[in-house]
Order: C-alpha cells, then sequence, then structure tokens
C-alpha cells in the first residue's frame, strides 16, 4: 500500500517560496525608507499580505505537488494504454481547459484586465479564452505524444501564426495576450499537466518524456498568447462597428 | 471582511471542477490506490486554502506594493536610474522564483552537467531583467509594443533555427516558467503603477505587456547561450 504523503518537502517548498519573497520585501523597504514614506499602518498591512502571500502560496505549491502531481502522473500513465486513442482529445482538452482555469495568476491577470479596462474586457472573458486557448494546446500537445509529431513542427509554425496576429490584433490585446502567456504556464499547468503528458509518454516506448514534457509548457506558453489576440481581432471588428455607428 | 468571502468563492469556482474531474476519472476510467485519491483530496483543499490565502496576500499586500513602486519610479531621477532599479527587480525576483530552480536543477540534471544550473539562472535573470526594463523604456518612450513584441519573437525564431535543438527546448520553456505567481502580481503592477503616473498613458493600453516582453529575455538568452557553447 503506498502511503499518504503530506508533508514532504514541504520544508523545502516554504523556504523557496520566502527566497522569492525577500528580493521584493527589501526592494520595497528601500522605497519605503527612502522616497515613498507611507504611513506606518498601511506599510504593515503591505507587510501581512505578503507575510499571507507566502503562507498561502507554500501552501499551494504543496498541495499541488503531493495532490495533484501524482495523480496527474497517475491518469496519464492510465490514459496513455487505453485502446481508443481518440478518447485522449476531449481528455487533453478538458484538463487543459481545467487547469488553466485554477491557475491563480491567470486570475490575477484577468482581474487587472478587467479593472484597467473598466471592465470593457470583463475577467470572466480573458479567463476563459486563456483556458480555452490552453485546453486546445494541450489537445494539440497530447496528440502530438500520441503520435510523435516532431516538437518544433508544431511549436514554429505556432509563433509564426502569432507573429501574423500582432499585425492583425488590437494593440492592447497584443500586450494582454503576451503576459498571459507568460502567466499559463504557473504551478498547476507546469505540474499537473506536465506530470500527465510524462505519464503518457512513459507508456510509449519511443518518447522521451524529459523533451514531450518540455514541449508541452512551451505550447501552454503559446496557447494564450493566440486565443487572446485572436480575440482582439473580434474586439477590433466590435470597437470599428461602435465607431462606425457614433 | 467582504473580500474574504469573495475570494473564497473564486477559489473555489478555481479547483472545484479540477478536483471533481479527477475525482470522476478516478471512478470511471483510472484506477489510482485509494491512498493516492485521500492523498489527492488532501492536497486539492491545502490548494484551495493556500491559494485563498495567497490571492488574499496578493490584494492587500503584493499588488499596492508593486504599484507604489511602479508609481514613485518616474518620480525619481534619471531614467537611466529608473532601468536600473527595474534590471534590478526583474534580476532579483527571478534568481529567488522557485519554478526557474526547479528547471534549470533540471536541465542540469538531463544534460549531465554540461548546461550548469547556476549559469542557467544567471543567464535567465539577466534576460528578464534586461527586458523588463526594456519594457518601462519603451512605456516611456512611447515605442509601440508591438514592433518590439514583433522584432523580439522574430529573433527568436530565427536564433531556433541556429541554436541547438536541446537549448531550444529549454529556451521556449523557461519564457513561460520564468514568470511565476510571485512575480506576476510584482511585475504587473509596476507596470499598472508607473503608466498610472504618467500623462498620456493609461494602464490597458501601456501597462500590460511587460511579463510578455520580460519573457522574451530568457528565450534568447538560453539559445544563445546554446549557440556559444554548442
Amino acid at each position: 500500500m503506498t502511503e499518504i504523503v503530506i508533508l514532504e518537502g514541504a520544508g523545502d517548498t516554504f523556504l523557496h517560496v520566502l527566497r522569492s519573497l525577500l528580493p521584493l520585501l527589501f526592494i520595497f523597504l528601500v522605497f519605503q525608507f527612502l522616497f515613498l514614506k507611507l504611513p506606518r499602518e498601511y506599510v504593515l498591512n503591505l507587510v501581512k499580505g505578503l507575510l499571507l502571500s507566502l503562507v498561502g502560496l507554500a501552501l499551494f505549491l504543496q498541495g499541488v505537488k503531493i495532490g495533484f502531481m501524482p495523480v496527474g502522473r497517475a491518469m496519464g500513465e492510465t490514459l496513455g494504454t487505453i485502446e481508443y486513442k481518440w478518447l485522449l482529445i476531449p481528455f487533453g482538452f478538458l484538463m487543459g481547459f481545467l487547469a488553466t482555469f485554477s491557475e491563480p495568476a491567470v486570475r490575477i491577470l484577468s482581474d487587472q484586465v478587467e479593472k484597467s479596462s473598466s471592465s470593457f474586457i470583463p475577467k470572466k472573458m480573458v479567463l476563459g479564452t486563456i483556458s480555452i486557448g490552453v485546453a486546445t494546446l494541450v489537445t494539440l500537445g497530447v496528440t502530438k505524444i500520441v503520435y510523435g509529431i516532431p516538437f518544433l513542427y508544431i511549436i514554429i509554425p505556432g509563433y509564426i501564426v502569432a507573429l501574423i496576429l500582432i499585425w492583425l490584433s488590437d494593440r492592447t490585446f497584443v500586450s494582454i495576450a503576451f503576459d498571459a502567456g507568460g502567466v499559463a504556464t504557473g504551478p498547476m499547468a507546469v505540474t499537473f499537466l506536465l506530470s500527465m503528458a510524462v505519464g503518457i509518454a512513459s507508456t510509449m516506448d519511443d518518447r522521451d518524456p524529459v523533451t514531450d514534457g518540455f514541449g508541452l509548457i512551451a505550447l501552454i506558453a503559446l496557447a494564450p498568447i493566440l486565443s487572446i489576440m485572436l480575440l482582439g481581432i473580434i474586439f477590433g471588428k466590435k470597437l470599428k462597428k461602435m465607431e462606425e455607428e457614433k | 471582511m467582504r473580500d474574504i468571502k469573495q475570494v473564497v468563492l473564486e477559489v473555489l469556482q478555481a479547483i472545484l471542477p479540477i478536483t471533481l474531474a479527477v475525482l470522476i476519472m478516478q471512478l470511471t476510467v483510472t484506477r489510482m490506490p485509494p491512498n493516492l485519491i485521500i492523498q489527492f483530496v488532501i492536497g486539492a483543499i491545502m490548494a484551495t486554502t493556500g491559494m485563498a490565502l495567497f490571492l488574499l496576500g496578493v490584494k492587500i499586500g503584493l499588488l499596492p506594493m508593486g504599484e507604489a513602486i511602479g508609481s514613485e519610479l518616474p518620480k525619481r531621477g534619471a531614467l537611466i536610474h529608473m532601468l536600473a532599479i527595474v534590471f534590478l527587480i526583474g534580476f532579483a525576483v527571478t534568481i529567488a522564483e522557485p519554478d526557474v530552480i526547479v528547471l534549470t536543477d533540471q536541465v542540469d540534471t538531463v544534460s549531465g552537467g554540461a548546461i550548469s544550473q547556476n549559469l542557467l539562472i544567471y543567464v535567465i535573470a539577466i534576460g528578464i531583467g534586461f527586458f523588463t526594463a526594456m519594457a518601462i523604456f519603451r512605456i516611456v518612450s512611447g515605442f509601440p509594443i508591438t514592433y518590439l513584441l514583433l522584432f523580439g519573437y522574430a529573433i527568436v525564431l530565427t536564433l531556433s533555427f541556429f541554436s541547438p535543438s536541446d537549448y531550444v527546448a529549454v529556451a521556449f520553456d523557461s519564457g513561460g516558467v520564468t514568470t511565476g505567481p510571485m512575480t506576476v502580481p510584482v511585475i504587473l503592477s509596476l507596470g499598472i503603477g508607473f503608466t498610472s503616473v504618467l500623462a498620456g498613458k493609461s494602464a490597458i493600453s501601456d501597462g500590460f505587456g511587460l511579463i510578455g516582453l520580460a519573457s522574451i529575455g530568457p528565450i534568447i538568452g538560453i539559445m544563445l547561450l546554446g549557440m556559444i557553447m554548442g
């Protein structure tokens, strides 16, 4: 019977998160004492928030590590061996969508977009578009692993399409799109989806789990770039119509 | 605090679907040992709680902090000082980013030590620092971000033909991975805070894109590294 692992590596996780927090805190404190001179209670609140995010992130990362990673791997291994290979397509799509949907940084970005655009670009729309984009490319990535399509054949045309879309899409959406690419590859996607991909790859003889895994992350990073810019094209048309109706 | 209720609701909406999906899978398709499922549920609860605390903390602490620094930057001295500070911030948060450590460790192992972890970390951190600074410079100069992104990714594509394929794979991964949940709110709020105090610039049209630009840095850096070492 396999043991239940909960706290293994938790100390490391906590220290890692702490390490990433310290430069921020340090820089902020330098700014605070030299320039900002914000009121003490306000700064205290900020530091409280920082500590909250430290504990929260460490807890989240640990939960993903002990919960989602082994399960993702196990699911991938099971799915790599089923007869009906086409089932991997809806499965990959669903998992790709849900993993992105649960990614904290994706929600933070979506929220900021809504706030900065005064709700003209709703948070749910950004979140949904990013999630669907990743879902699509994860499906592609899973298919790639199963059928052995070389990584470069997918990623290079993908980025070429991205470059073309930069020309066609609304400028604001281009910026958001590339930001979205960076946030989609967060802990949930990278841990869960990656371990799933590695699980699938491990059941196939001539696949190298590492290369396939690496490739999937790049696809996840590319996906929102494409989907948000496509959203931008739609919005651009909508904006033009609004202008014409004025 | 209404904030807390809102965050909890959001987090439940976020993590419940994937948790349910996995559990349904377990009942139908996969046959995982029961201990693994228990572990999964515990992990899901931890992730839910953790994410709630994290989002709350980001709202109260990280985002205002980044915006405070960002909005203060333009008031302090010459452009070159601003860029240097931004470079340092980008560099510092990357060095400590857990995802970067994990990725570079994997690469070090997989390449049998040929690509040392420390070297890779520095290359990635310099890449991010440099491009984040460039992103801020772009906001000030008004140079359209679309051209910068186009240019940057065109270079990325070109280099991908000349750099050894192992490095190319790692390079593309590093671009996505290096902007983790801690650095994202900071860089995001830095850009938004920065644009909020500049006349004629708005957050929505100029504040975004920093993360996207910063991600180009490591990709180019690692591919160049590959061309030098390969």
